[in-house]
């Protein structure tokens, strides 16, 4: 049949407004309404305030396998998990889609009152567990966490993961800021103490940098969560608001952005570059100057400095330590969890408990993330007070004794409080502390007070 | 008989149309996807920008009028957004068009086909290679420790030391100046095919009179070659404009949610509004967007205006 009708412009327009017009009507649906029974959103100004736990949907026979999600760096650093993943039955594990610290394809599921997965494996409670609350995206454990378990976990940790006393978030790696630094290099540079306190340390960083041993005498992490808190930590922790916000106005925290001024000017001139992946959050310059065997100290979350470590020549002049102290001061530091959340419309729950459990205290994970692997070697520790006993109990050949160190400090630790802004307060505030660390702006109080300002005005925004 | 040529009558117009309507089914594939990915969104996020949506918040959106819009217009950061992506923008335009039609003259002028076909060749290998290891690249490329411009820079060449070497992404006033580097490498081949093929189109004995006439080089050039490339450099500076204000990925790469940085414009802006901060105002995030677009369209308009055709017939 031949086509011998041409297409003309107005017969083009006419079909197009149609078409149009349906798209613009279906555009202007109104998003989904709220699932029924599900929680109000929780005041962003009182982080500890928890959403009711939603009605959890009517029990169905589960339609699937258990199905974990991973964030894809658990399994880069924990090669045994995806084999052991593998071994277990009835268990399909996938990656999530959460570069970046994203959780939006678990908000947009939960709005639609579905979850292709059960579990998310990759929560770190101060940054995306109030988020995941108040949109009634998880559920707590409680009702499926044998309690042995619950009170095997680190009370410091049970309480960081938990809201109102239900366990939002089933902990699984330890993190925890600390010392570090190239034996090499101080060597080079004479100093024979570890360094204690932080005088220690601007004493050692600039004669690192009079010996030429190194260009820099310390490198450290600009983003505050992962720098100021600690330090702040480091004086007091009494240092949130009533509403669980960071007080940038506090004297701990005023005394620990002096400090990072001081150690800044001991460190790499690119020091608060943004980093080269996750908006700017990983793969920072301090990472490539401790990497590059340019820097002799190092205050990081531990396993930053084991990973760069892996770069050098010889990996074992890594030494690490406690995280050091201000004269008078508390001597704290922050640590942090990376753990599992349980999806409201998830399947599988009592399985999802009984994988948990099955991962958390499986040996081979915490063998290979303390011994490191070929893969990688992330010193992530455990959360179970048992396994430390059975470690002191009955030292295992492998286990190296940096971990009584990073441990040790569990005691005195806190973790950054919960909040709707826990992670984003810090961003929020950097470029106003960052002009005081780069001399553009000689008071300190000014801009701790401005810092606050912002994070206030985000807060309003939301309100 | 009468009754006959109607029956005929109407069969032949049925088959006329269907064959009129059997030319839209072709058309079926491309209109999904145009109105699907294209028209829908567009309209989706007209409507949140009247609305107060929060993506974390539960509940249904309200309709708020224009108050996303009068909120944005006081919104500081709005308009430095906006300033810093027109920053980049002036920065990065003339030399997405001047350095890509130098090069295509250049092209042009070599008689030997298979050297003209390899340098082609060169030219488009960035605009093959995909995004994402262009990024990783150039961010190697600008690694202030480890990367190989500051080691040329300071270790051979010792134009630093290291205490001074160029942070490129560090230092607000080299970042913009460095995307917009890397952007004009990358685009580089695409936009040199674009006036290589103007210069086709040019009939070689305009420049054999000119020539004659004792016309040289450069006025030839800028009396000839520039005003018949002119409909493309309208083409590339409209389309290039549109691109440059609505940079996102490489701001992100550069200078991450830095509210300080020159690279934390409105796109960064309404990204992080939308997706990172607080309960996710996308509502406010989705008026921010169609004010940048508006912005954007009265300048378009202008552009076109001013590269309109001069011609007389």
């Amino acid at each position: 049949m031949a086509l011998n009708k041409k297409l003309n412009r107005r017969n083009f327009l006419k079909a197009g407004a149609v078409a149009g017009s349906a798209a613009a009507l279906a555009a202007c649906a109104p998003p989904p309404a709220a699932a029924p029974g599900a929680p109000a959103a929780p005041d962003a100004s009182a982080p500890t305030v928890a959403a009711a736990a939603p009605a959890a949907p009517a029990a169905s026979t589960s339609t699937r396998p258990l199905s974990p999600t991973f964030y894809q760096w658990i399994y880069d650093l924990h090669p045994h998990i995806p084999e052991l993943n593998k071994t277990l039955p009835n268990v399909k594990a996938e990656i999530a889609p959460t570069e970046g610290f994203g959780i939006e394809r678990f908000v947009a599921e939960t709005k639609n009152k579905e979850s292709t997965w059960d579990v998310y494996v990759g929560m770190t409670p101060f940054v995306e567990m109030t988020q995941l609350i108040s949109t009634g995206a998880i559920v707590p454990w409680d009702d499926y966490i044998p309690k042995d378990v619950l009170d095997d976990i680190i009370p410091s940790i049970r309480e960081e993961c938990s809201v109102n006393g239900k366990l939002y978030s089933w902990p699984f790696f330890l993190d925890i800021t600390g010392s570090a630094w190239h034996s090499g290099i101080t060597k080079a540079a004479g100093i024979t103490k570890a360094p204690t306190t932080w005088d220690d340390v601007l004493t050692g960083a600039k004669a690192i940098i009079d010996s030429k041993a190194a260009p820099y005498g310390n490198v450290y992490d600009p983003q505050g969560w992962r720098s100021l808190a600690p330090m702040t930590h480091s004086m007091s922790t009494q240092v949130y608001t009533s509403e669980g916000r960071f007080d940038f106005n506090h004297d701990a925290a005023i005394e620990a952005l002096i400090l990072m001024k001081k150690l800044k000017d001991l460190g790499p001139a690119n020091l608060l570059e943004a980093g080269a992946s996750d908006g700017g959050v990983n793969s920072t310059p301090d990472e490539v100057a401790f990497a590059a065997e340019k820097a002799g100290f190092y205050f990081k979350y531990f396993n930053s400095p084991y990973r760069m470590a892996a770069n050098w020549k010889d990996p074992n002049l890594l030494q690490i330590g406690a995280y050091p102290k201000f004269a008078g001061g508390e001597g704290s530091t922050v640590f942090w969890t990376t753990g599992a959340c349980l999806f409201t419309y998830g399947q599988n729950k009592e399985a999802a408990a009984e994988y948990m459990k099955t991962l958390t205290y499986d040996k081979k994970i915490w063998q290979d993330s303390i011994a490191g692997t070929a893969a990688a070697h992330p010193v992530q520790l455990p959360v179970y007070t048992s396994i430390y006993k059975e470690w002191a109990a009955s030292k295992p050949e492998w286990l190296p004794e940096a971990v009584n160190t990073i441990s040790g400090q569990m005691p005195i630790a806190k973790a950054i409080t919960n909040h709707l802004f826990g992670l984003k307060q810090f961003q929020l505030a950097r470029p106003f502390y960052e002009k005081y660390l780069l001399g553009q702006e000689t008071s300190e109080k000014t801009v701790m007070q401005q810092c606050m300002d912002a994070v206030t005005a985000e807060l309003k925004k939301t309100a | 008989m009468a009754a006959i040529s109607t029956r005929a009558t109407r069969q032949s117009r049925l088959s006329a149309s269907l064959q009129h309507w059997g030319n839209w089914v072709f058309l079926i594939p491309s209109a999904i996807f145009f109105l699907g990915y294209m028209i829908y969104p567009i309209l989706r996020t007209l409507w949140l920008s009247f609305t107060d949506y929060r993506y974390l918040r539960q509940g249904p959106a309200n309709f708020v009028g224009l108050q996303n819009f009068q909120y944005a217009l006081s919104d500081p950061l709005v308009l430095i957004g906006l300033q810093r992506a027109l920053q980049f923008t002036l920065v990065f335009l003339p030399g997405m068009i001047f350095l890509p039609l130098i090069l295509a003259v250049m092209v042009d002028r070599v008689t030997v086909r298979g050297l003209a076909t390899f340098y082609r060749v060169i030219l488009l290998i960035p605009a093959v290679i995909p995004g994402p290891m262009i990024f990783v690249m150039w961010r190697l490329l600008y690694n202030y420790e480890i990367g190989p411009i500051n080691y040329i820079l300071v270790d051979v060449l010792g134009i630093f030391t290291k205490a001074n070497a160029p942070q490129w992404v560090g230092n607000p006033s080299l970042v913009i100046p460095a995307v917009a580097v890397f952007q004009w490498w990358w685009g580089l081949g695409y936009h040199t095919m674009f006036f290589l093929a103007g210069l086709a189109a040019i009939p070689k004995d305009l420049y054999e009179a000119a020539r004659i006439d004792g016309a040289n080089e450069w006025q030839v050039f800028w009396g000839i070659t520039i005003p018949r490339l002119r409909p493309i450099m309208a083409i590339l500076v409209v389309l290039r404009f549109g691109t440059a204000m609505a940079v996102i990925d490489e701001y992100l790469l550069f200078g991450g949610f830095n509210r300080g940085l020159p690279t934390y414009t409105w796109t960064v802006y309404m990204y992080d509004l939308a997706f990172q901060t607080g309960e996710w105002l996308q509502g406010y995030a989705a008026a921010i967007g169609w004010l940048g677009a508006i912005g954007m369209l009265i300048i378009t308009a202008t552009l076109l205006y001013i590269f309109r055709n001069r011609d007389n017939n």
